[in-house]
């Protein structure tokens, strides 16, 4: 039995925490229907969940707004943003929120494995009943998307977010 | 000058850490990046080097493993080394510590943490 805290809770203040320090960028959970990123407009990257618990986090925005947070981030105007920034910004806030989620998840004593970050292609896979998304939005309401997906990842949720 | 090595293969998560010691005040040390441990371990040999910052998930030879070569190597052992990690938690750190890093500190960095970390070795 692996001890834990409180699943969502967890993943939340990960996300916040990291964008808030990286990116100095707010969000909040998006209340009523969610928005889609249309396929064409997303960028996404997946990041595995190697101990105690398998299973996969995934973080997907529109294009636009990877954009504009990398050209904050380096100080440069949007259409100098190259896709290896773009795509290096993208897997590092994952690999961060990632290691904050896994931290703020389980006790103190329990030792994780996360691999690293991949950027992926197409569209994001579909969810299942092993699939926990968040719809999150900034403060200009453009939304950002985390899943956490596979069985014995998701088991954690069931026991302690319900 | 101070020498600082930051090991990650990260662009970004670099130019945070770079931009985390130019605002604690090392502008002007002599900044060099490597992209995986094995660079930074190649580095660290070819010069004299005051401090060495490294994540710990990284292709071709980790943190954890650079750590593990600097403290086996005459000429390096007493460099300092700070982890920087998104792998964190309290029983990797204790690993990590009695490996030989001299501090272990989460992602995201920032500068008062920055600070705290780099007190004891670059006064």
């Amino acid at each position: 039995m692996i001890q834990h805290n409180p699943f969502s809770p967890a993943m939340i203040d990960a996300v916040r925490q990291t964008l808030e320090n990286m990116v100095f960028m707010e969000i909040i959970e998006q209340r009523g229907t969610p928005s889609e990123i249309p396929a064409e407009e997303l960028a996404w990257s997946s990041l595995l969940i190697k101990a105690p618990v398998q299973g996969e986090l995934r973080l997907a925005v529109p294009t636009e707004l990877l954009k504009k947070i990398t050209g904050n981030v380096f100080g440069i105007d949007e259409e100098e943003v190259t896709t290896t920034q773009a795509y290096d910004i993208l897997n590092e806030l994952l690999n961060t929120i990632g290691g904050l989620f896994m931290t703020k998840l389980l006790s103190q004593e329990q030792e994780y494995k996360i691999g690293l970050p991949n950027l992926e292609a197409g569209e994001l896979p579909p969810t299942d009943e092993n699939t926990v998304v968040w719809h999150l939005i900034n403060s200009d309401e453009e939304p950002l998307k985390m899943y956490a997906a596979g069985e014995s990842l998701v088991a954690l949720s069931k026991n302690s977010d319900q | 000058m101070k020498r600082i090595i930051i090991a990650d293969d990260s662009a970004t998560a670099r130019m945070f850490i770079k931009r985390c010691l130019q605002i604690i005040g090392f502008g002007d040390a002599d900044i060099i990046e490597a992209e995986d441990g094995k660079q930074a371990l190649e580095a660290a040999k070819e010069e004299a080097t005051d401090l060495l910052l490294t994540d710990l998930n990284m292709p071709v030879m980790d943190g954890e493993t650079l750590v593990k070569w600097v403290k086996a190597s005459p000429k390096l052992c007493e460099m300092p080394v700070i982890v920087i990690t998104s792998a964190g938690n309290p029983a990797k750190e204790a690993q990590l510590l009695e490996l030989g890093a001299h501090r272990v500190i989460n992602k995201p960095v920032s500068p008062p943490v920055m600070m705290d970390a780099l007190a004891d070795f670059l006064d």
